[in-house]
């Protein structure tokens, strides 16, 4: 009997041990959009002025890059063609959707997510416009039009002289898959907080693009290229000042 | 909740050591068959009261490696004790504590103790060919876990896949049936056993359970014997908030190599080392090897 009452006893406070919990974090990455401010005008290098009344980009998903895993994966591409925030997310990747308006958020940070990759070298970032889905972060009654463009711009076009006017509207409905290699490789061998800062300068949206002579897909086709050639990687500057 | 939570944590205690008072001392062999037996497997005899400690430690994968993979290490200690009021029935009350130690692909880790689901079951020999030194029974099995586990979360706030819980976090009946030989050396055990869990207290749901149980034991000596055996398990999925946990479900084989030895009158000791030999896990979830070492005391 008393024996039994004992074990009883061990039972009970086994059974009444409170919970206890010790974490660690490991290898966290911190990613944010960083936009230009947006110009009253922007100056094209053809120098044609585009007066913006929308700019808008949508985001569904962004990817760390392995270093040995850097070349174009097609079969990434291919089935993010058929994509539409929003996507799955895993350590290496955020698969949540955000809509910028650049007209709105110029300069400021907006946070994306935080990566949780393994350790390893990584050599760049990919990053995935799309179209958003009804309840990416972002979207308005005003921009509701995102769930069908990845990229929306709006204003007018004003030649050298200031004088002839013409209305511009792009609208991008592809999925824009960018690669964008870091400056140095991200190493990661051990538990660590890093940040990576992905800068959109929409003011290049427009270089290249004669308005005066090129049609609405030509210019619609340049303004993809810029978006793209738009986006850096940018990481915080090493203790070693590299 | 929890104060209800902890009534029936100490009421359930309680019961048996509170029926077991009149128990008698009784040895391994009082039973009139010197099958050596841990808790769970035993040959009822009226007043036979029986507790024992067991530790597991057992491995899991859960994920694609290098992508979204969780391992988990976890060593289980489960206190249990036996009482068999008659020559028929037997209760069985088991409380597990768990130390979990699940690691991520980042080399986040998160280190876990926590009580586990308390396990009552009760054993009807439904048939014997003979009352005394039986060479076969034929057993029913009923229970009930509690939900003294609580849902473990990660450090983002995200619950654990099911499979790294400590327990299912829900009122679980058990039902099944046992049959035993005894025809020393030799023995066989057989079990069948389902688990039907129910909504579990952070929403989860976890599946259906089945579990088969085919172990042989050669007892060449009174003091030690050897085990080899079958354990099968297959599942029914998992579900947290309504929302399929992929990596649930399925079924998994392991072959069990075990020994047993008796050191004294009173005390057991075994040692099982089960090895998954057909995984047709669902999802990207791998099982490892899990071994079992335990003592047993004959009160």
């Amino acid at each position: 009997m008393r024996f039994s009452l004992v074990i009883a006893a061990v039972l009970l406070c086994t059974a009444l041990l409170p919970n206890c919990m010790r974490v660690t974090e490991g290898i966290e990455v911190d990613v944010a959009y960083q936009p230009a401010a947006t110009p009253a005008a922007v100056r094209t290098d053809l120098g044609y002025r585009v007066r913006l009344e929308r700019a808008i980009i949508a985001f569904g998903r962004v990817e760390l890059i392995r270093c040995d895993n850097f070349v174009l994966d097609l079969r990434k591409l291919v089935t993010a063609r058929r994509a539409k925030a929003h996507e799955f997310s895993s350590p290496t990747s955020l698969g949540v959707p955000l809509v910028i308006d650049l007209m709105e958020s110029a300069g400021v940070p907006l946070f994306a997510g935080t990566l949780r990759p393994p350790p390893g070298r990584y050599c760049g970032i990919r990053v995935t416009g799309m179209p958003a889905d009804q309840d990416a972060e972002g979207l308005t009654d005003e921009n509701l039009d995102r769930t069908e463009n990845s990229v929306l711009v709006a204003g007018r076009i004003e030649d050298e002289s200031g004088q002839a006017t013409s209305a511009l509207v792009a609208k991008i409905s592809d999925v824009l898959p960018c690669e964008i290699r870091f400056e140095r490789p991200l190493v990661f061998d051990g538990p660590t907080l890093e940040s990576v800062s992905i800068q959109i300068d929409h003011t290049t949206w427009f270089d290249g693009i004669d308005f005066a002579l090129q049609g609405s897909s030509a210019v619609q086709q340049r303004i993809t290229e810029n978006v793209r050639s738009s986006l850096q990687a940018v990481l915080p500057i090493d203790e070693d000042g590299l | 909740m929890r104060a209800v939570k902890v009534y029936w944590v100490i009421a359930a205690l309680l019961a048996p050591s509170l029926i077991a008072s009149g128990a008698s001392a009784c040895g391994t062999c009082g039973v009139g068959d010197p099958t050596l037996t841990i808790v769970g497997f035993e040959q009822p005899k009226s007043q036979r009261l029986r507790t024992s400690a067991t530790v597991r430690h057992r491995n899991d994968r859960i994920g694609e490696a290098q992508v979204d993979e969780l391992r988990l290490a976890e060593q289980r200690m489960e206190l249990a004790g036996a009482y068999s009021p008659t020559d028929r029935w037997t209760l069985s009350l088991m409380m597990p504590l768990v130390h979990r130690l699940v690691s991520a692909v980042n080399l986040a880790e998160a280190d876990i103790w926590a009580p586990g689901d308390l396990e009552l079951r009760a054993r009807a020999v439904v048939w014997r060919d003979r009352k005394f030194a039986p060479r076969h029974l034929l057993s029913l099995i009923g229970g009930l876990e509690f939900p003294t586990s609580s849902i473990e979360r990660d450090a983002q706030g995200v619950p654990l896949p099911l499979e790294f819980q400590a327990g299912t976090g829900s009122w679980d009946p058990i039902a099944g049936a046992s049959y035993t030989m005894f025809s020393d050396p030799w023995s066989v055990y057989t079990s069948s056993i389902a688990i039907f869990p129910t909504k579990g207290t952070a929403d989860t749901n976890v599946g259906t359970s089945f579990r088969q149980t085919v172990l042989g034991q050669f007892q060449p000596w009174r003091f030690l014997g050897f085990q080899l055996g079958v354990e099968f398990r297959i599942d029914q999925p998992g579900y947290i908030a309504g929302v399929r946990d992929p990596n649930t479900g399925g079924h998994i084989t392991y072959s069990t190599f075990g020994l047993v030895g008796l050191p004294h009158d009173k005390v057991l000791l075994h040692f099982t080392a089960a090895v998954p030999t057909i995984q047709r896990l669902d999802g990207n979830h791998v099982e490892g090897l899990a071994i079992t070492a335990g003592l047993v005391y004959e009160i």
